[in-house]
């Protein structure tokens, strides 16, 4: 992709920065209970606090033993106690039972809480409800983002997307607004905000009230633009399989803060190998913007070249070779370990995807995106369910078929589901709920009439009656509106021209050319028209809340100005990280994605799951 | 020194009558390099003069800088000398002086009555001078010192206005209207003055409508939450919360109002606040799942209440207690007329039965499985007929049932029964289906069995399944299928010459065509 590139792209701030003052906190915080303590640490927690502080760093301040929360009682025999945990209720109630069982038997020791990022009103309610208030303290780590990579920060809050959207409880709002904050006092200030969707609008709102707050030095942006999006806008991308090699990667294998585990299967040993996956890795850093079927070719030449590196070697002096085994080999040998694993994680890709059946697969959801042949992806839907493939697969299928065609007819959607009850059991009632009351599975309303008005209306009269009546209409039901913003976002590209994968020509290559990602399609076209005006249509079908705020003046055209920080609220997938980085090699942009945790299609359906309460 | 000092005011003093030996001494002073020493004595003294006039003499013998302000005051009028004999001598202590003066000099006013020394002034310094100016309700006098000394709003004007405001509001013989109008008038928005506070002291006074008035102007709707709860109102405390975007707060509140109110009462305010109420509802499904249930109860929420008995009927370890709450599920759910969840989970309690006697009469283990599986566990077991009854009592769809049975029969090696099966009747999955299962377990003469009852399109697909190329290729030669020819040919290796050229041959003539 190296071609289309333009040469002037800005550079990224230091990301780095944001560990280091973390980790500082940390220590600070661990120093402030003298002498040795145990730590009991939030299982979510350990991979983000190991790319902070690993264990040595720990025992340097004193921390004795580490071990895992996992609400049972407790083994340690250390006087001093600290709990290192989201702030969660079910967490501190079992913090309490420790507390009181200690009490029972007569034992002192010192309790110390570190909520991280923050603590909530509710936990320490709990804390005084159960009469253990006085016998702990509590503190908050304000560890809000943790950088995965040069252009990726995550907030790693994966309950951000149930909490916020699902449950309607805003409580990780703030955080969201802190994190923001926290780039903005250490990257701003911002001289242009763009947001769509409801949270962000809170979220922005949440920080410009800390900004107010607090006082305000002048600096040298190097983070000018902000753009927020809710995930709720766009669900029909993270419901899509992906194609580009690292998001096949997170499906597969489920990259896990940045770092991924290759089984057996992949190391041809009975051992796994865990492997970070960033830019670092220079065979990685290659691929993972590729479609799956570049990877192979990519991977092959690489083989070819280290090869030749290697063949230098033949026909040294012996001053020649010294330098060659102290200077090159230790590289050639790391990418030589790198590239055997890519290799072999690329061939077990393949066993699991290159089958008809996945072929099948992609071609119905092309069919899907397309709005083609709907009948047929139905039965395909339906052979899906009856013969087991995958409880999540059926379901996100199920979901994509409602989101992409605004609602299944009441007969396929009564039929459907019962059948999805026979394979997986009646429980799942939960979850179509669930799913029904996020719009991601639902049945098209009797007056489906009512869009066609709708569309009438709105071209009619584009004033204030017509975005009344559609606000009236809309609530009726959540409805996706996909073909809607399709059509006129071009987001499906016509199907009868060649797409080569190898030289992508739009953001598509990331669905083999079927399909533009509706959230990065807007981000473009608003960075674009440098507003929203223009896009009122859009907007509209979306429901949107969408705004734009002009901040910090900038000073000059700085590069500062080509840096677009996009905030995902409630997970992105990392094709969409791929789309956002081609699409800043197209403008000469760079863009850093925050997200409150990084998605995919299974993780999110498995939140939305209720059978396992 | 002090000498010096006399010098430099005789010097003044010749120098008033223009006589010419003024410049002569001073010359002298200077020569003596302690000029510098005599101007600061100078200026020192003139501020611990009570006098004026006095001061203003003292001061004028100081070099002559750009005085502040300097047609305003007499005291600066009186400095202006020797600037032409003193370069390089910095100006802060005298202008500092010079203010420091005239603030003095106000307060010492008869109507003001404060003599302070300036001695005492530096020891107190200037934020106590101001308090006791507040304290003796000079406000005016109070902001204008602040803003004389250029003093920071926050600790000064902001500070005196506060003062000013909470004394305001005790002033009974004014209306609440009038006086909030008043604070507003005045306070504006300066930084640091909080309308919270003041309501707090015009509700510590007794006047709670004046407080309400005044927390309106408050920006920060966190603010005005705490003086509303304890004025115990507890509604608008809400909403402001609510509005604040701060959920803690607003968990504050709940709790408050929880203990606060009867459960009825509490219950319809969360209702009229939806962020209030999921962020209780969250908080109960953790703690308190019987409230939950009060909670829908209250809104008529079928839907939610059906949600609720199906998620406890899966904590209930006993099978009675279990279909009970299905029950219950159903009600609510027919209530909510959802239809679709009502029989579906009818359905699962008629399955749950079903399970129970058969684990009781064969020891199934069946137990919460999924139809699917049960259907499956059956299978296995040898069990066809009960099997069969669940196919037909819930409606499974044939297809499903094919491809279970199917499947189940193969993965068990019953291939007479497999073959009976496919015989029952026409297959609704097709008989490629039952070609491929056979070849997934592994058995080429069974699955060829079945590859002459595959419809005309799938024929190809079915020989190459069973690895039969002539098949294969004759079956695509017969529809004259170009790119069912080329698949076949690609599944070709080089020893089957003869069939290549054969197919080679038909697809040119096709393509002829």
């Amino acid at each position: 992709m190296a071609h289309s590139a333009r040469r002037d792209s800005p550079e990224l701030p230091d990301l780095s920065l944001l560990k280091r003052l973390v980790r500082d906190q940390l220590i600070y915080l661990l120093e402030q209970l003298p002498g040795k303590k145990d730590l009991f640490i939030d299982s979510d927690l350990m991979s983000p606090l190991d790319r902070i502080a690993n264990v040595s760093t720990l025992k340097q301040h004193e921390v004795d033993k580490l071990y895992k929360v996992e609400h049972k009682p407790i083994v340690s025999i250390s006087d001093q106690i600290c709990f290192l945990i989201r702030p969660r209720i079910q967490t501190v109630k079992w913090i309490c039972d420790v507390v009181n069982a200690d009490k029972a038997a007569g034992k002192f020791r010192r309790y110390k809480i570190i909520f991280t990022p923050q603590k909530f009103y509710a936990c320490e309610a709990v804390l005084e409800e159960q009469g253990v208030f006085g016998d702990v303290t509590t503190d908050e780590w304000a560890f809000y983002l943790l950088p995965l990579d040069e252009d990726i920060i995550s907030l790693e809050l994966p309950e951000f997307f149930r909490d916020n959207f699902l449950a309607g409880d805003q409580r990780w709002v703030r955080t969201a607004g802190s994190a923001l904050h926290l780039l903005h006092s250490l990257f701003g200030p911002f001289s242009k905000v763009y947001g769509i969707g409801r949270c962000s609008k809170m979220t922005y709102e949440s920080w410009r009230e800390q900004v107010e707050q607090g006082e305000q030095k002048a600096r040298h942006a190097e983070i000018g633009n902000v753009f927020l999006i809710d995930r709720d806008v766009d669900f029909v991308t993270p419901l899509c399989s992906q194609v580009v090699y690292e998001g096949l990667v997170d499906d597969i294998f489920r990259i896990k803060c940045g770092c991924v585990e290759f089984g057996p299967e992949v190391t041809s040993s009975d051992k796994s190998i865990k492997v970070m996956l960033n830019s670092q890795d220079k065979v990685f850093n290659e691929i993972r913007n590729e479609h799956f079927s570049n990877v192979f070719g990519f991977l092959s030449q690489k083989a070819r070249n280290l090869q030749t590196a290697y063949d230098k070697r033949r026909g040294m002096d012996i001053q020649q070779m010294k330098t060659f085994v102290s200077e090159e080999l230790k590289g050639l040998k790391q990418e030589h370990r790198l590239l055997s694993l890519h290799i072999s994680a690329s061939e077990s890709i393949m066993k699991k995807k290159t089958k008809q059946d996945f072929q099948e697969l992609l071609k119905t959801e092309h069919c899907l995106l397309e709005g083609f042949e709907i009948r047929e992806c139905i039965s395909f839907i339906e052979e899906h369910i009856n013969r087991q493939v995958s409880m999540i697969e059926s379901l996100r299928l199920l979901c994509l078929l409602s989101v992409t065609e605004n609602g299944l007819l009441p007969k396929d959607f009564k039929s459907l589901k019962a059948q999805y009850l026979q394979s997986y059991g009646a429980d799942h009632l939960l979850t179509f709920s669930n799913l029904r009351q996020l719009g991601l599975l639902v049945e098209q309303q009797p007056g489906e009439t009512l869009t066609v008005m709708e569309s009438k209306v709105g071209k009619l009269v584009n004033d204030r009656t017509a975005v009344k009546l559609t606000d009236a209409f809309s609530s009726l039901a959540k409805k996706s509106h996909f073909r809607a913003l399709s059509k006129k976002l071009n987001l499906v590209p016509k199907s009868d021209e060649e797409y080569d994968l190898r030289v992508p020509r739009d953001m598509a290559y990331i669905f083999s050319g079927a399909y533009i990602p509706l959230s990065c399609k807007i981000i473009e076209q608003v960075l674009e028209r440098d507003s929203w005006t223009g896009l009122e249509e859009v907007t509209r079908l979306i429901n949107g809340h969408e705004f734009a705020v002009t901040g910090a003046d900038p000073k000059s055209k700085s590069d500062a100005q080509r840096i677009i920080l996009v905030m995902f609220l409630g997970g992105c997938t990392f094709s969409e990280i791929s789309a956002l980085r081609f699409l800043g090699k197209e403008r000469g942009y760079k863009f850093i994605v925050v997200t409150t945790a990084i998605t995919n299609s299974s993780r999110l359906l498995e939140a939305l799951l209720d059978n396992n309460v | 020194m002090s000498t010096l000092k006399l010098f430099l005011l005789i010097r003044w003093a010749w120098f008033q009558k223009s006589s010419q030996k003024a410049d002569e001494y001073l010359r002298e002073i200077k020569e003596q390099n302690v000029l510098g020493d005599a101007v600061r004595q100078c200026v020192e003294a003139a501020a611990h003069e009570y006098d004026p006039d006095t001061q203003k003499a003292l001061m004028r013998v100081r070099s002559p800088e750009p005085e502040p302000e300097p047609q305003n005051h007499p005291i600066t009028e009186a400095a202006s000398f020797g600037k032409c004999f003193l370069t390089e001598f910095s100006p802060d202590q005298f202008v500092t002086t010079c203010r420091e003066l005239r603030v003095l000099n106000a307060v010492r006013e008869s109507s003001v009555g404060m003599p302070l020394t300036h001695t005492q002034f530096k020891q107190m310094t200037l934020q106590v001078l101001i308090d006791r100016l507040v304290y003796r309700q000079f406000y005016p006098l109070a902001i204008e010192v602040c803003r004389y000394l250029k003093i920071p709003d926050y600790q000064g004007v902001s500070r005196v206005l506060k003062h000013w405001a909470s004394c305001k509001v005790q002033q009974k013989d004014l209306t609440d209207e009038a006086i909030a109008r008043a604070v507003c008038a005045k306070v504006g928005d300066s930084p640091g003055v909080s309308y919270s506070d003041v309501a707090a002291k015009a509700y510590e006074c007794g006047r709670p409508e004046l407080a309400i008035k005044l927390l309106d102007f408050e920006a920060r709707s966190g603010e005005q939450v705490p003086l509303l709860l304890k004025m115990k109102r507890s509604q608008l405390a809400l909403s402001k919360a609510v509005e604040s975007g701060d959920t803690d707060l607003v968990y504050t509140v709940v709790t408050y109002l929880k203990n606060e109110m009867n459960r009825g009462d509490f219950f319809m305010t969360l209702r009229n606040q939806p962020v209030a109420l999921s962020l209780y509802r969250q908080f109960c499904k953790l703690q308190e799942p019987q409230t939950l249930k009060d909670l829908f109860n209250q809104d008529d929420d079928h839907q939610e209440l059906g949600n609720f008995y199906v998620t406890s009927s899966y904590r209930d370890k006993r099978l009675e207690g279990r279909l009970a709450q299905l029950q219950s599920a159903v009600d609510e759910y027919n209530k909510a007329k959802n239809d679709f969840a009502a029989k579906a989970t009818e359905e699962e309690m008629r399955l749950l039965r079903f399970q129970r006697k058969l684990d009781d009469e064969k020891g199934a283990g069946l137990l919460g499985l999924s139809l699917q599986a049960t259907m499956e566990a059956l299978m296995s077991l040898g069990l066809h007929k009960q099997a069969e009854q669940l196919y037909r009592d819930f409606r499974v769809p044939d297809k499903r049932y094919w491809w279970l049975k199917l499947t189940s029969l193969a993965e068990k090696e019953q291939w007479e029964e497999l073959e009976k099966f496919s015989k029952s009747k026409k297959s609704p999955i097709g008989y490629l289906a039952f070609v491929e299962v056979c070849m997934k377990n592994n058995n080429r003469h069974e699955a060829k069995k079945y590859v002459s009852k595959v419809t005309p399109e799938q024929k190809v697909k079915a020989h190459l399944a069973v690895g039969d190329l002539e098949g294969a290729a004759d079956a695509a030669i017969e529809r004259r299928n170009e790119s069912e020819m080329g698949a076949v040919l690609s599944r070709c290796s080089a020893s089957d010459r003869l069939l290549m050229d054969k197919l080679n041959r038909a697809r040119v003539a096709t393509a002829k065509k």
